[in-house]
């Protein structure tokens, strides 16, 4: 079990000759196994069929002999079938007659004539024809004379089977070599061909992980495996899928542009009404001074009227300039700008005789508070979709203040409520979903900036109805500069 | 080595056996050969002590068939006692036989010729025993397995039989056990295999075999010689005393050293010659009968 799980944590590279090589192993014992038992089924038969033929001539030619007892002719007859049955090699033949005495044996100077035989040769035999003695590497095998239907002796033979185990050997070892060799060859080839396998498979990797880090690229043609068509179809449904992608971002890029310019729009014209309406008093007091300009009253009442109406286009001017090119204004959030906010909110407001609670208790203490630019921008965004959401002669609320450690802002419309997707942008962890299905682009631009600085937004549902924006933003560690510096 | 020579008077007409394939004489066994009865000279070798050696048997019959004028069938039997009654009955014209049933058939046989060895037609027993084994003589081998040649044989089995008989023992009572091996070439190897601890052999064949089958005879030692005794004997029946075949046969014998055939012959047999000996030369093999049966 632990091997297995061994194999099946490595990489398919590898794992797959290691199967191979164990599959081999396994099919080559089994075959090892099936050929040696026919091999030495094989040589057994052999064997036994020599043996019988030894015995059957033998006994022929021994059978006058034993009947007369001649030891001469039986021992002339076992010397003389020493050279003739050359396959068989017969190691040891002993004759003994009707008694269990020795007629002649082969070698006479181990077992005399006319002597008993050793206990161990009757206690030797097994049930088949020959039987093999692993151990001394012969084989036995045994006769009886029979003459008449009567027993006159028996043979009892030894062969040297030496050559046999020596056979099964050989075998052996070369199984062994053979199937060691197709393994080693069966498991390389694996390999090579599983990497070659795989090899889309890392190139596809590859790409997926440089889109990960942002870098999403389609896959080259000259990449695209010529022949596997599965492969060529991964790999083009990747590339249909970064197409894919970059279209969406760069629809999400022209709608967040469309979306700014759109705002800007509303803002352009609240700020011609706030710079238009001055100019009529402006114009007004041009033509007091054109009539009466001599009067010194009058003179000098207009003078001021115009300067007030002049200071007054001056500040949506720099509030404009402010939000919009926050890289002119670099500075640390403060009061003026949730002022600056104030001012360009006041047309749209007028506009639908909306009413704006503001409730602001700020310090300006430095540059541990975060970047005022973006922050502002953010604030604008939200407020008027607050204003866009709630209907004409209703109240939006904006609070802000904070500690040593955060930013507090709050913002309250008296709308329906965020519709699930929108809510999303602002507190999913990942608002691609949402974003991607072109929802609240505004939205998703408070979203970033919130993300650049660190903080959270929450959604809360009024009990009057309406929702609570609240934006939490950190302030940098007393000592360090401003992350904006 | 026991020979004997008959005379026939049958015709000689039959060529069938003219060739000089040695691989006939064992065709003396076959029908055919049994139809060539009436015409070939019929010469009985008892067991030779190469027994095997086709080549000389195929030269013996190309010399004899070459001189006696006719075809000659060489008759080999197992046993002394086989080739003996072939000659005593008038089956074969002549025979090699040993001088111990010469002596039985005396009154029956007439001698045709005696080989001569070493310049002598003389020849000795021995009794050997392995050649490891320390027997200063006779009496150390009490007790044994003892192999003797066969119990017609003079030399492999007489020769020790009387000595037992003289020292009023049979081999029975001073052997454990004996048996016979027919053929002195079988005695070497009983003994030089330690199937027989001891056995008594010609001493002719013994010498021989030592030059022929030096290995086989270094693993036995002589332990006693006998006194030289006549050599086997060649000798026909006396009924074919005046077939001219037995005359001619006689010849091709005492002059075989004259040819070159002859000559092969001899060299195979490690022989001078054949000699014409009186028998008076077996009287002591014939002295040796009469002291085993005074014995019993």
């Amino acid at each position: 079990m632990k091997l297995g799980h061994r194999i099946w944590s490595m990489p398919i590279s590898y794992r797959a000759p290691v199967i191979v090589a164990l599959l081999m192993v396994a099919v080559s014992a089994a075959i090892s196994e099936r050929v040696l038992d026919r091999l030495s089924r094989t040589q057994e038969r052999f064997l036994d069929g020599l043996a019988e033929t030894y015995l059957d001539g033998l006994s022929s030619a021994v059978i006058p002999a034993v009947l007369r007892g001649d030891v001469w002719e039986v021992f002339d007859a076992l010397d003389r079938s020493a050279t003739s049955y050359g396959a068989l090699a017969p190691l040891e033949t002993v004759v003994t007659g009707a008694d269990g005495r020795v007629l002649a044996a082969s070698d006479p100077g181990r077992i005399s004539a006319y002597s008993e035989l050793p206990a161990a040769y009757a206690d030797r035999y097994g049930p088949g024809m020959v039987t093999i003695d692993e151990a001394s590497e012969s084989g036995f095998a045994r006769r009886e004379l029979v003459y008449q239907g009567l027993p006159i002796g028996t043979i009892h033979a030894a062969f040297d089977v030496s050559h046999l185990f020596a056979e099964r050997r050989e075998i052996l070892l070369t199984l062994l070599v053979t199937n060691g060799v197709l393994a080693a060859l069966f498991s390389l080839g694996g390999f090579l061909l599983v990497r070659r396998m795989t090899g889309p498979m890392r190139v596809l990797e590859s790409h997926m992980r440089a889109a990960a880090s942002g870098a999403a690229e389609p896959i080259s043609p000259a990449e695209f495996p010529s022949r596997d068509r599965e492969v060529a179809s991964l790999f083009r449904g990747y590339n249909a899928l970064v197409h894919a992608e970059r279209e969406r971002a760069d629809l999400a890029m022209r709608l967040a542009e469309e979306e700014k310019v759109a705002s800007l729009g509303r803002l352009a014209s609240g700020m011609a009404h706030e710079i238009n309406n001055p100019l009529g008093g402006l114009f007004n007091a041009i033509d007091t001074l054109k009539k009466h300009g001599t009067t010194p009253g009058v003179r000098d009442t207009s003078i001021s009227l115009i300067e007030r109406g002049l200071a007054g286009i001056r500040d949506v001017v720099e509030a404009a300039l402010a939000t919009y090119r926050p890289e002119r204004s670099r500075r640390p959030l403060g009061l003026h700008d949730f002022e600056d906010v104030r001012l360009l909110l006041k047309p749209e407001l007028r506009r639908k005789r909306q009413k704006l609670d503001w409730d602001v208790a700020w310090t300006d203490t430095g540059p541990t508070l975060p970047d005022g630019g973006p922050v502002r921008q953010a604030l604008l965004n939200l407020l008027l979709n607050a204003s866009a959401v709630t209907p004409e002669g209703g109240t939006l609320a904006f609070r802000a203040g904070h500690t040593d450690r955060l930013v507090t802002i709050e913002i309250e419309d008296q709308g329906p409520g965020m519709p699930r997707e929108v809510l999303g942008i602002l507190t999913e962890a990942d608002p691609g979903p949402a974003v991607r299905a072109g929802h609240g682009l505004g939205l998703w631009m408070v979203r970033r900036t919130i993300d650049e600085l660190g903080g959270t937004v929450k959604i809360a549902q009024k009990n009057d109805g309406g929702t609570m924006v609240t934006l939490i933003l950190p302030l940098a560690r007393e000592g360090a500069s401003s992350h904006a510096a | 080595m026991d020979g004997a020579i008959h005379r026939r008077r049958e015709g000689l007409t039959r060529r069938e056996f003219t060739s000089g394939v040695a691989a006939t004489a064992l065709a003396a066994f076959s029908p055919a050969a049994s139809g060539a009865q009436e015409d070939a000279f019929r010469f009985g070798l008892t067991p030779v002590f190469l027994t095997s050696d086709l080549e000389l048997l195929g030269h013996l019959r190309a010399y004899l068939t070459a001189r006696v004028g006719g075809p000659v069938e060489l008759v080999t039997r197992r046993t002394y006692q086989e080739i003996t009654a072939l000659l005593v009955s008038g089956q074969v014209h002549s025979a090699w036989i040993c001088g111990y049933p010469y002596v039985q058939f005396r009154d029956r046989l007439d001698l045709v010729a005696t080989p001569s060895w070493h310049g002598k037609p003389l020849y000795q027993s021995y009794l050997i025993a392995a050649a490891d084994r320390r027997a200063e003589g006779w009496e150390n081998l009490r007790g044994d397995i003892h192999a003797f040649s066969d119990p017609d044989s003079n030399s492999g089995y007489l020769v020790t039989r009387t000595l037992l008989a003289e020292n009023r023992m049979m081999p029975d009572q001073f052997f454990s056990r004996h048996f016979f091996t027919y053929g002195h070439r079988n005695v070497v190897r009983a003994v030089a295999s330690r199937l027989a601890q001891s056995g008594s052999v010609d001493g002719y064949v013994w010498e021989v075999m030592k030059e022929t089958e030096p290995d086989l005879v270094a693993q036995t030692r002589i332990v006693r010689r006998s006194e030289w005794l006549g050599f086997p004997p060649v000798a026909a029946p006396r009924s074919l005393s005046g077939d001219p075949r037995v005359a001619r046969f006689k010849d091709a014998l005492v002059s075989m050293a004259e040819h070159p055939d002859g000559r092969s012959v001899l060299g195979l047999l490690r022989l001078d010659g054949f000699v014409p000996t009186e028998p008076s030369l077996f009287d002591a093999i014939a002295a040796k009968v009469e002291t085993v049966r005074r014995f019993g």
